[in-house]
């Protein structure tokens, strides 16, 4: 039976359970259609504990909130998403694994993970964040991976500055945008592949990086080893994953996943109705979570401890308020911890509750521009960006 | 007791049916029609759809006709191997069972103790089955060959020609039949013909 296993995508999920499994059976809602589909989910499902599986096959699994107590996100427990699974590992092997730097450049570069290293290493703190992080909050529904609230996560990068490569490569005065490809590939040739683009200036901000470690260790194939783009303060789907081809480009990149997908009304429009102006989605706004206590959790009459994380992309967390009236009022959270550019800010709240029964607590948070989340998100047709009040019910026990 | 004769009897059941015709609950007309396409609709799903994604991106969605009708329509044009006919008939389906208004957790579909229905069926035949190569490459080509490649190279599925896998002819049978980790499970797909079929072509590859 190894016989077909070696080189195949059998022998990659084994390796996929090994990078994902964990302490603790992770909560996984699926809403399966018939026998024969829930039983095949069950096997995917078992591979995950500890995530809970969105989508078995290509993975989309999210990070129980529970887990964003820690400053860091764990390796294994950081949530996946990609459109078509990770490469073949021959692909990525670093024998064969090389970065193409070409488009409109003087030096087209040819490097591998040897020379790429031979840059000046850097580690930056960020959040990532998928784009679609929320999408199941947004009505009318919206298609696609019904994520809920834990579709980010807080990690250390360290890698290379993309700035660094650009210039080794000389980026000529027409180039405006760095389009991005992985080794990545759909099943059916007739999909588009996953090609993006960011604008000149976010490439060569200082803080963008070419990352090859997470947390401390090298990146695991799930989160795109060997080497994947950050976009520290950007939405994810500019960190593109097992990054082959880097081409400075005159224009924005064409395609779907560009010119159609990740966009969103430059205006927001009524719920349902599309817009002509739609603009990528590029920089993630202010958002906070409650981490603890979880919901339908039992807490006693007394002082309780809330706790949570709060970010807001390429900007600061200013503030992070509490209500426990349905937003009618709302009190100021204490901040905790580490505070870096890009990384979200742990904070605390101490709450006396007094009446026994059903409590909903809300949090809402403020960048330093003023932006602020409010109730609900502006409706878009990708479901993109939610940052509503985040909401946690608890059983309030006398 | 009243005596009806059978005029007013039939009478009574056709304004009886005519009534439910109009009032019957559009979640019930939904049912019925989720039912009745259900198994052709669950086949189509794991043999097409679940060739690229896993049917459980299809059961989290809640959305209206227009938008089952787009979707379909865009996966066959990023090929999805559908007829015309089957994409009409996967789209009347989802729209039924997973409609804007349809619970998180839907009641599972009365067919489910059966597996899907098959797609082609071929006439029960008492004589050990022989396959034939010729036809293989074509049955290949339409179900097999976007993840195991042209030929049977491999692809994002491993690869088959050469196969010490075609020489244990069980264990062949068991995944195409049954599937093995990401391989959907071909069994509501292929016929018995066709796996063998393919078994014969494979091992000229």
């Amino acid at each position: 039976m190894s016989d077909i296993g070696d080189q195949s995508l059998i022998s990659r999920r084994r390796c996929l359970k090994l990078l994902v499994s964990g302490l603790g059976a992770g909560l996984v809602f699926h809403h399966v259609g018939s026998a024969v589909i829930a039983a095949q989910n069950d096997a995917a499902r078992k591979e995950t504990s500890g995530l809970t599986v969105r989508v078995a096959r290509p993975l989309d699994a999210e990070t129980p909130v529970g887990e964003f107590a820690s400053f860091l996100t764990p390796n294994d427990r950081f949530f996946v998403r990609s459109h078509f699974g990770p490469p073949a590992r021959e692909h990525i092997e670093e024998s064969q694994w090389r970065l193409n730097v070409g488009g409109v450049v003087e030096r087209p570069q040819m490097l591998t993970m040897k020379s790429l290293r031979q840059f000046e290493p850097v580690t930056i703190t960020a959040v990532l964040q998928c784009s679609g992080n929320g999408r199941a909050y947004h009505r009318p529904r919206v298609p696609g991976v019904q994520w809920e609230r834990g579709a980010v996560g807080n990690a250390e990068w360290t890698g290379v500055r993309l700035r660094d490569v650009l210039e080794a490569a000389g980026v000529r005065t027409e180039g405006r945008h760095v389009q991005f490809q992985g080794a990545d590939r759909p099943a059916v040739e007739a999909v588009p592949l996953f090609v993006r683009s960011i604008p000149l200036e976010k490439a060569m901000d200082a803080d963008t990086i070419l990352a090859y470690e997470m947390n401390g260790r090298a990146l695991p194939l799930l989160h795109g080893a060997p080497l994947r783009v950050i976009t520290p303060g950007w939405m994810a789907e500019s960190c593109i994953k097992w990054l082959t081809d880097i081409v400075v480009r005159e224009d924005e990149t064409k395609g779907y996943y560009m010119q159609t997908a990740y966009r969103v009304p430059k205006v927001p429009a009524a719920s349902g109705l599309t817009t002509d102006a739609m603009v990528p989605v590029e920089a993630m706004p202010v958002k906070s979570l409650i981490v603890a206590p979880e919901s339908g959790q039992n807490v006693p009459v007394g002082l309780v401890r809330i706790q949570g994380v709060a970010w807001a992309g390429e900007a600061k967390v200013a503030k992070v308020e509490l209500s426990i009236d349905e937003g009618r009022t709302w009190e100021t959270a204490r901040f905790l911890g580490k505070d870096r550019p890009y990384a979200w800010r742990q904070w605390e709240f101490m709450w006396t509750a007094k009446v026994p029964g059903t409590a909903t607590l809300l949090s809402r948070a403020t960048d330093a521009h003023g932006e602020q989340q409010q109730a609900r998100t502006p409706w878009n047709p990708g479901g993109f960006l939610w940052n509503g009040w985040d909401r946690v019910s608890v059983q309030v026990n006398a | 007791m009243i005596k009806t004769s059978p005029q007013i009897a039939l009478f009574f059941s056709a304004m009886f049916m005519m009534l439910t015709a109009v009032s019957a609950l559009p979640e019930d007309d939904l049912n019925s029609i989720s039912i009745a396409l259900g198994p052709r609709a669950e086949a189509l799903i794991l043999a097409r759809c679940s060739v690229c994604h896993s049917p459980d991106l299809i059961t989290q969605q809640r959305l209206p006709p227009a938008r089952w009708e787009a979707i379909v329509d865009k996966m066959k044009h990023w090929g999805a191997e559908i007829s015309q006919e089957e994409a009409g008939l996967l789209a009347r389906y989802l729209s039924a069972r997973y409609h804007s208004g349809a619970p998180d957790r839907l009641p599972p579909l009365e067919h489910e103790a059966g597996l899907a229905e098959p797609l082609g069926q071929e006439p029960a035949s008492t004589g050990p089955i022989v396959g034939v190569a010729g036809r293989g490459a074509g049955i290949f080509e339409n179900n097999c060959q976007a993840c195991h490649g042209h030929e049977g190279v491999g692809g994002q599925g491993p690869r088959l020609s050469k196969n010490p896998i075609l020489q244990h002819e069980d264990l062949f049978w068991d995944t195409v039949l049954h599937g093995r980790g990401p391989m959907p499970a071909w069994s509501s797909v292929l016929s018995e013909q066709d796996i063998a079929d393919i078994h014969a072509w494979l091992l000229t590859r």
